[in-house]
C-alpha cells in the first residue's frame, strides 16, 4: 500500500483542492501527509523531494520508494488510487 | 598634595615626556566619558596616591590609563571604564606577530606589510566589540556561540561584485586619486585599469572582490587581435591577479573571475561599449565569438599554470554552466578544455545556473541571484554592484549541547542566535552608515563616489549574511547519528536549514533589509568553534569534533557538508550535499577531493553534466593535492614530504583549503586536521578513467 504526501502553502490557487484530495483519501483510509512549505519540516521535506510547484503530490511505498507524483497540479482521486493500489 | 609635588615624568603617546599633571586625567575622564567632574577628580587623585605610593619616576601613558580604569572598576563604573579603555597589545604579541606568521588567514603572508594588517585587525577588532556591537553581539562573539567575520575590516563592507562596464565607461576617476584616467582605449589599458580599480577595491572590501562575464565585457577590445595577442592578454591578466603582492598587507587580491561560454541572455541586446569607452554599434550577443576566444585562451593559461607548473592561486575563474550554455556552439570542446584544467590544475569552478536563474558570484562561494530589478540594470551594466555588508556565523554544534536532545530548545536557540546575528548585521550597517555620510570626505570616499546618479555602493541593495558552521555535528549531537549515516539524520539537518531560511525570509520581512543564508567558508572558525566547545563543553565535544583532539587539529565540519572523512562516493556527495543548496541563497559548494590522481578530461565533463542534470548543487571545485619544491622550483603531483624530482625535504603542499588554492604551510592547525582526514577520491577517478578508456 502507498504513502501520499501532499505538499502545499497556505496562499497557492490550487492548494485548497490538495487538501480536499486529502480529505477524500483519508476518508478511503490511505495513508496522507500534508506538508505545509511555509513550515521548517514542511520546506525540509519539500527540499529533500525537489519540489520546485505546489501543490505536490507524491506517492511512495512504505520504504520511501518511488511510484508516483504530480507536480504544480492536483491529480484525480482515481489516479492516485490506482497507483496506491498499485493498479 | 598638588600634583606639581609629584617628582614624575610621563612618558607620553605623542612620544614625548611630560611633567606629571593629574588634571590630564580628569581631562581624558570628562573627555571620553559621562562621569562628573567631582568623580573624575577624585579618581584622578586615587591613581595618584597609587602612583606616588609606587615609588616610580617614570611611568607611561597607558600604564596611567589602566590604573585610573582599575579605580573607576572599584567604583562600579563600568561603563566609563569600556569607554576610558585603551586598545592595543602585549609586547610580546608584537614580537610573536613580527617573528611568525598569521595563520588565521593563509591569504596573508609573512612580512612587514603583513604584519601591519595584522597589527591594525587587531586594534580595529578591539574597537568593533567595544564601539561597535552591543555587549550581547560581543559577548556571543567572544564566547563562540557566534562569529563576526572580518572584525579586522570594521570600517568596510565585506565583499563587492561588479563588471568591468564602469571602467569601461567611466576611466579610473577615483577620488582623491593623484591622476584621473579617461576610458582606456587599448586592451592593455583596460586591462591595467581594472587591476588597479580591484587593488582601490581591495582596500575598501573586507573580502572578495568579482568581476561579472570577464570575457564578455573584454570581447569588444580584443576584435581584430590575433590568438597569440588574446593569448597575451589572459596571460597579462591572470599574472597581474595571481602576483598582486604588493596591496593590502602584502595580500593577493581576493580574485573571482566569472566566464561564460554563451552571452547570457539579459546581456544579448545590451549595446556594447568599446575602446574610449564608447558604444560600438554592436550588442554583446555580436561579441560571442570574441567572448569565447578570450574565455578559451584564459583556461590555456590556467593549464599551463605559473612559471613553476603551479596552479594560479587568484584569480578563481568561475565558469557558468547553464541551460544556454548547451545550446551553444562549441560547448562541448568548452567544457572538455576547462575540465581538462580542473583535472590537471583544479582551478575551474563549475556554478550551475539552472531555470531562467542568473547568477554573479563573487566569493569562495558568494553568489547573488538576479533579481526583476537586477535585470532592468543588465540593460546598463555599470549599474550591476552589488555587495555584501558583513558575514555572521552561527556555531550550531554548541546550540545542539545546550538542547539536551530537546527539539523545542534546539529550534528555540536557533532562532536566539538568528535573532543575534540580525542584530549584530543592524549594528554594523549602522556603523557604514556613518561612514559614509561623510561621503567623500570621509574613509569610503570610494564607496560614495557618484558617476552614474548613485554612489558606487549600492547600500540599499546590500545583503547580509548569515553563515553556518558545523551543521553535521549538530546533528550528530542531537540524533545520535551523522548526515551520511541515515536519511533521518540527513532530513533532520535539512529541517535546521529550512528552519533558518524560513527564519532569514521572516527577518528579512521585518527588518528591511537583505538577509541571506550562505554557506560560511569558515577558514578559521571552524578550529575556533571546535576549540571553545572542547573548553566549555567537554566531555560532550569531545565526541563529536573532528579531527586529532591529541595535536589540537581540531575543527567542525564546515558549513552543511558532509563529514570529510567519510569514504563516500562522490556523486553521492554532491547529490546529498546538493540537497541543502535550494535552501542556501546567497551561495554554496561541494568540494571534490582527488589527492593525486588526475582524472580526464572527459571523466570530469560527465560528472558536471550529471551534477547540472541530476542534482540541485549550486557549485562543484575539484581539488588536486601538489608538492612544490622550494629547491628545484618544480612542482609533482600530491602530498609528499619529498620532493620528487630531487629528494630535497625542503617542500610545501599546495592545495584548496576552503575556496582558494594555498600552500599547506600557511594552514592553521584546524584546516591540517581536516587536510588529513579528507577522504580523496583516487578509487573513484581511477574507475573512471577505466571507464572512459574502454
Amino acid at each position: 500500500m502507498g504513502i501520499v504526501k501532499i505538499f502545499y502553502k497556505d496562499d497557492c490557487p490550487m492548494c485548497p483542492m490538495a487538501k480536499k484530495l486529502k480529505d477524500n483519501l483519508q476518508e478511503k483510509e490511505i495513508g496522507v501527509v500534508d506538508y505545509n512549505v511555509e513550515t521548517a519540516e514542511g520546506l525540509a521535506e519539500a527540499t529533500f523531494y525537489h519540489v520546485m510547484a505546489l501543490p505536490t503530490v507524491l506517492v511512495e511505498d512504505e520504504t520511501e520508494n518511488w511510484l508516483g507524483e504530480w507536480r504544480g497540479n492536483v491529480p484525480k482521486m482515481e489516479e492516485v488510487l490506482n497507483i496506491v493500489n498499485g493498479r | 598634595m598638588e600634583t606639581t609635588d609629584l617628582n614624575l615624568f610621563v612618558r607620553t603617546s605623542e612620544e614625548t615626556i611630560s611633567d606629571w599633571d593629574r588634571s590630564k586625567i580628569v581631562d581624558a575622564l570628562i573627555r571620553e566619558t559621562l562621569i562628573d567632574r567631582d568623580t573624575a577628580n577624585e579618581i584622578s587623585q586615587e591613581a595618584e596616591r597609587l602612583i606616588r605610593a609606587s615609588g616610580i619616576k617614570i611611568v607611561t601613558a597607558p600604564l596611567i590609563r589602566e590604573l585610573v580604569n582599575a579605580k573607576l572598576i572599584e567604583k562600579g563604573l563600568e561603563n566609563a571604564r569600556k569607554m576610558h579603555t585603551r586598545l592595543g597589545m602585549p609586547i610580546y604579541d608584537v614580537d610573536n606577530l613580527i617573528l611568525h606568521p598569521n595563520k588565521e588567514n593563509a591569504n596573508v603572508p609573512h612580512g612587514p606589510e603583513a604584519t601591519n594588517l595584522t597589527l591594525a585587525e587587531r586594534i580595529k577588532k578591539e574597537y568593533a566589540l567595544l564601539t561597535v556591537f552591543s555587549q550581547d553581539v560581543a559577548d556571543a562573539h567572544m564566547n563562540g556561540d557566534i562569529h563576526l567575520h572580518d572584525l579586522g575590516f570594521i570600517d568596510r563592507p565585506y565583499c563587492s561584485g561588479q563588471s568591468l562596464e564602469y571602467i569601461k565607461r567611466f576611466g579610473l576617476d577615483l577620488p582623491h586619486s593623484l591622476s584621473m584616467a579617461k576610458p582606456a582605449k587599448q586592451p592593455e589599458v583596460l586591462l591595467a585599469h581594472l587591476v588597479k580599480f580591484a587593488a582601490a577595491l581591495q582596500s575598501n572590501f573586507a573580502g572578495a572582490i568579482g568581476w561579472d562575464a570577464i570575457n564578455i565585457f573584454f570581447a569588444p577590445y580584443i576584435e581584430g587581435m590575433s590568438d597569440n595577442d588574446v593569448k597575451q592578454l589572459a596571460q597579462m591578466l591572470i599574472f597581474e591577479f595571481s602576483q598582486q603582492a604588493v596591496a593590502r598587507g602584502g595580500q593577493a587580491i581576493f580574485t573571482d573571475i566569472n566566464i561564460y561560454w554563451e552571452i547570457p541572455k539579459h546581456f544579448v541586446n545590451v549595446p556594447a561599449i568599446g575602446p574610449g569607452g564608447k558604444f560600438t554599434g554592436k550588442t554583446y550577443g555580436e561579441y560571442e565569438k570574441e567572448a569565447q576566444r578570450f574565455a578559451w585562451k584564459l583556461f590555456e593559461i590556467f593549464k599551463e599554470g605559473d612559471g613553476a607548473g603551479r596552479p594560479f592561486f587568484f584569480p578563481k575563474p568561475i565558469v557558468h554552466i547553464t541551460e544556454k550554455f548547451f545550446n551553444t556552439t562549441g560547448h562541448m570542446d568548452f567544457l572538455n578544455h576547462i575540465s581538462d584544467v580542473a583535472a590537471d590544475k583544479g582551478n575551474t569552478y563549475f556554478v550551475f545556473d539552472r531555470g531562467d536563474t542568473a547568477k554573479i558570484s563573487e566569493c569562495c562561494r558568494l553568489s547573488f541571484k538576479l533579481d526583476e530589478h537586477d535585470l532592468q540594470d543588465a540593460k546598463e551594466p555599470w549599474r550591476m554592484r552589488y555587495c555584501a555588508l558583513q558575514n555572521v556565523s552561527l556555531n550550531l554544534p554548541r546550540i545542539a549541547y545546550l538542547a539536551k536532545n530537546d527539539d523545542t530548545k534546539l529550534f528555540n536557540k536557533i532562532t536566539e542566535s538568528f535573532v543575534l546575528a540580525v542584530k549584530a548585521h543592524k549594528e554594523k550597517r549602522n556603523f557604514l552608515e556613518r561612514l559614509l555620510s561623510l561621503g567623500e570626505d570621509g574613509p569610503l570616499a570610494l564607496l560614495t563616489m557618484n558617476r552614474d546618479g548613485m554612489p558606487y555602493l549600492r547600500f540599499n541593495l546590500a545583503s547580509h549574511l548569515i553563515g553556518m558552521v558545523g551543521l553535521n555535528e549538530m546533528v550528530q549531537v542531537h540524533t545520535g547519528e551523522e548526515m551520511h549515516e541515515s536519511k533521518k539524520a540527513l532530513k533532520f539537518g535539512l529541517k535546521v536549514i529550512a528552519h533558518m531560511n524560513l527564519l532569514a525570509e521572516k527577518m528579512k520581512r521585518q527588518e528591511g533589509i537583505r538577509i541571506l543564508l550562505e554557506q560560511t567558508p569558515a577558514e578559521s572558525t571552524s578550529y575556533r568553534f571546535a576549540r571553545l566547545d572542547l573548553r566549555y563543553f567537554s566531555p560532550l565535544s569531545g565526541k563529536v569534533v573532528k579531527g586529532d583532539i591529541a595535536s589540537g587539529e581540531v575543527y567542525y565540519t564546515n558549513s552543511t557538508h558532509m563529514n570529510v572523512k567519510q569514504p563516500m562516493n562522490p556523486i553521492e556527495r554532491v547529490t546529498n550535499e546538493g540537497i541543502f543548496h535550494p535552501l542556501i541563497e546567497a551561495g554554496s559548494i561541494s568540494h571534490v577531493w582527488m589527492g593525486e590522481s588526475q582524472p580526464s578530461k572527459e571523466a570530469i565533463s560527465d560528472f558536471v553534466i550529471k551534477t547540472f542534470r541530476f542534482t540541485t548543487n549550486d557549485q562543484i571545485a575539484f581539488s588536486p593535492e601538489f608538492t612544490t619544491c622550494n629547491k628545484c622550483h618544480r612542482t609533482g603531483r600530491g602530498l609528499s614530504d619529498t620532493c620528487s624530482y630531487c629528494g630535497s625535504m625542503d617542500v610545501d603542499g599546495i592545495t584548496r583549503i576552503t575556496g582558494y588554492f594555498t600552500k599547506v604551510s600557511s594552514w592553521n592547525k584546524g584546516k591540517l586536521g581536516e587536510l588529513k582526514d579528507r577522504h580523496r577520491n583516487t578509487e573513484f577517478f581511477s574507475e573512471n578513467i577505466a571507464a572512459v578508456n574502454q
